[in-house]
């Protein structure tokens, strides 16, 4: 396999995230890390590309990704693009797909392209399949095990009863679910190497995209109301009991699940 | 490079100040940069833009012991010695590291411990469990493993020891952080491990800690399972596979290392070891999960007259209390206490004391 795209997603550290008026995650002044299936993705393309191959991490998002994307370059990807431009802001699924494809298309031909299944801060897992739609491509969802031969890729799948095994060809877009290829960590050559790296960064106008095409603008849907499933964290009376704990804790699970 | 994640935890302080008066490196120096709190505010400054990472702030990072007492007791529940811990990879990849610290990394690179020679081989055949001896023990208290593997020899129970034991990568990763490298050490541990198919356990709860911590995050577990020599062997007792001694009359307190006291809250196997070995009882001011750590093998490869100083604070935490005589059962901390032991007061190898 010789070029390999990734899509990645900066998503918040913590659980705890506060949303503004229009309902978006209110990401400044929050940390941030590579989405867990994103990493698995980066993985399974490292390890695809072997020595011969390259590996491009892609993200949109603000500029002060361009330090975590250096990380993924020092574990082992050759190139890293960030997208950033104020009017991509509040952007939906579709919006968000719209721009990875357009940026694809200027990044060059990719025998493969791998995202995470979803990202934990909007849990939609819709991106891969419209990335897919917008650039003409077959679409492999929930990739668990990825291999590949001259002839094609052998894909397992997780399904909700268990699993399936499909073949198919290259180009393609799969997405791969969280920890099925823990992501390697950055080595001490790697970080070196890294730093001589440029991050590309690249907007709107780069891309050809016009401002209704991005961000809130250019957003089919829209988030009119959230309501938090449990007020506060703390719903029972605290127990410090063990076993009494572990009782109260069995009904809890027998309620969510009879 | 600093993760996000690591940040997180550098600049979530609540200046409570707690971390201050826990931290031995502190109490021994005196000095405010040796606070896991200093160095937090110094990375947060370093990812501002306030103040470059030089070589003083890469020192300031390896004066610490990454003994988690810090973590133990931080009001917001954060974790210096992640933050730490990727301070020294940036350190190493800067090509700020102290020497001392730069030597020892060539050393493990080489040989796979710090001290720089070949491990001596403990090498041996058998069929219920394989023990995992460690670096520190097998070149700096090889009396503590043949003390471990004889008393295992007298319950019944047929040990194996790998002729070269691969090491299990908690060295390096004290010294330059969880990098690929270290990750790839650790990988070729786990596979010699699980190729015996046996339950491990394991000498030296630095060891035990990095099998059950990292390795899983990593994508790989010991599949047999690991466990401490100090729960094993209190199972032993506990099954009448060994028996008490006589009382001896005399009074000991168990120091509780770092990780047993604080990863694995391992407390009671240790005490149990001692009341069979026949001594009574006593405790030392911060002990249990509040246990003062008395410096670790890797500190002490690159800073030995301050773990030696460390050490001699924890004889002091003794002696306070009117004992004489410290129970150890890791090969780690047995290396540090022995450095300066005070005269009239004796350093107990459990091992040993149950034979």
């Amino acid at each position: 396999m010789k070029r390999i795209l990734v899509c990645v997603k900066a998503v918040p550290v913590s659980a705890f995230v506060e949303v503004d008026s229009q309902h978006r995650l209110k990401r400044d002044g929050i940390n941030l890390q590579w989405n867990a299936a994103d990493a698995s993705a980066l993985e399974a393309a490292l390890r695809l590309a072997g020595e011969d191959g390259s590996v491009t991490v892609l993200t949109m998002g603000t500029s002060k990704l361009e330090s975590p994307l250096r990380e993924l370059l020092a574990r082992g990807a050759s190139r890293a693009v960030l997208i950033t431009d104020r009017r991509m802001a509040g952007a939906d699924t579709q919006a968000t797909a719209r721009v990875l494809a357009a940026a694809v298309k200027k990044l060059g031909d990719f025998d493969l392209i791998l995202c995470g299944c979803k990202a934990i801060d909007g849990e939609t897992g819709q991106v891969p399949g419209q990335l897919a739609a917008a650039l003409g491509l077959p679409c492999v969802s929930n990739g668990e095990t990825l291999e590949a031969d001259p002839d094609g890729l052998t894909i397992t799948r997780r399904l909700e009863t268990g699993t399936q095994e499909l073949r198919g060809r290259t180009p393609t877009v799969i997405s791969l679910c969280a920890y099925s290829y823990p992501l390697r960590l950055p080595g001490i050559l790697g970080m070196r190497r890294a730093r001589n790296i440029p991050v590309e960064v690249l907007n709107a106008d780069d891309l050809g995209l016009l401002p209704e095409q991005c961000g809130l603008k250019g957003s089919a849907t829209k988030v009119l109301a959230m309501e938090s499933r449990f007020p506060g964290m703390r719903r029972g009376p605290k127990e410090t009991d063990l076993t009494l704990g572990a009782k109260a804790l069995g009904q809890i699970l027998r309620e969510v699940r009879p | 490079m600093i993760s996000q994640n690591a940040l997180h935890h550098a600049e979530k302080c609540r200046f409570c100040w707690m971390c201050r008066h826990l931290c031995p490196v502190q109490h021994q120096t005196g000095k405010e940069l040796n606070t896991p709190r200093a160095k937090g505010l110094l990375l947060s400054m370093v990812h501002k833009e306030a103040q470059q990472f030089d070589k003083d702030m890469a020192q300031a990072m390896y004066e610490c012991l990454l003994c988690d007492a810090c973590t133990n007791d931080c009001a917001t529940g954060y974790q210096p010695p992640l933050f730490i811990r990727e301070a020294r990879t940036e350190a190493v990849v800067s090509e700020l590291a102290p020497e001392s610290v730069m030597h020892l990394i060539d050393n493990v690179e080489r040989t796979g411990n710090i001290y720089g020679v070949e491990k001596p081989g403990f090498g041996r055949e058998g069929t219920d469990v394989l023990v995992y001896i460690g670096e520190a023990a097998a070149v700096k208290a090889p009396e503590m493993a043949e003390n471990l593997l004889k008393l295992l020899e007298k319950a019944g129970v047929s040990a194996k020891v790998l002729e070269k034991e691969p090491a299990s990568g908690v060295m390096l990763g004290d010294l330059m952080g969880y990098t690929e490298e270290v990750r790839q050490m650790a990988a070729v541990c786990a596979k010699a491990l699980n190729e015996t198919k046996l339950p491990v356990v394991v000498l030296d709860s630095y060891d035990a800690e990095i099998m059950t911590q990292k390795y899983p995050e990593w994508g790989f577990e010991i599949a047999a399972g690991v466990t401490t020599a100090t729960a094993f062997t209190a199972k032993l007792l506990a099954e009448g596979k060994l028996e008490a001694k006589a009382p001896l009359g005399v009074t000991g307190a168990c120091h509780d290392d770092d990780r047993l006291a604080r990863t694995f809250h391992e407390f009671e196997p240790v005490r149990r070891m001692a009341k069979a070995a026949g001594y009574d009882l006593t405790e030392m001011f911060n002990h249990g999960k509040l246990a003062k750590s008395c410096g670790t093998a890797v500190a002490w490869g690159y800073m030995p007259e301050l773990v030696t100083r460390i050490a001699g604070g924890r004889w002091t935490d003794l002696t306070r209390i009117g004992c004489d005589t410290m129970l150890v059962a890791n090969p780690e901390t047995w290396q540090c206490l022995s450095l300066c032991v005070p005269e009239g007061c004796r350093l107990v190898d459990l091992f040993g004391a149950l034979l």
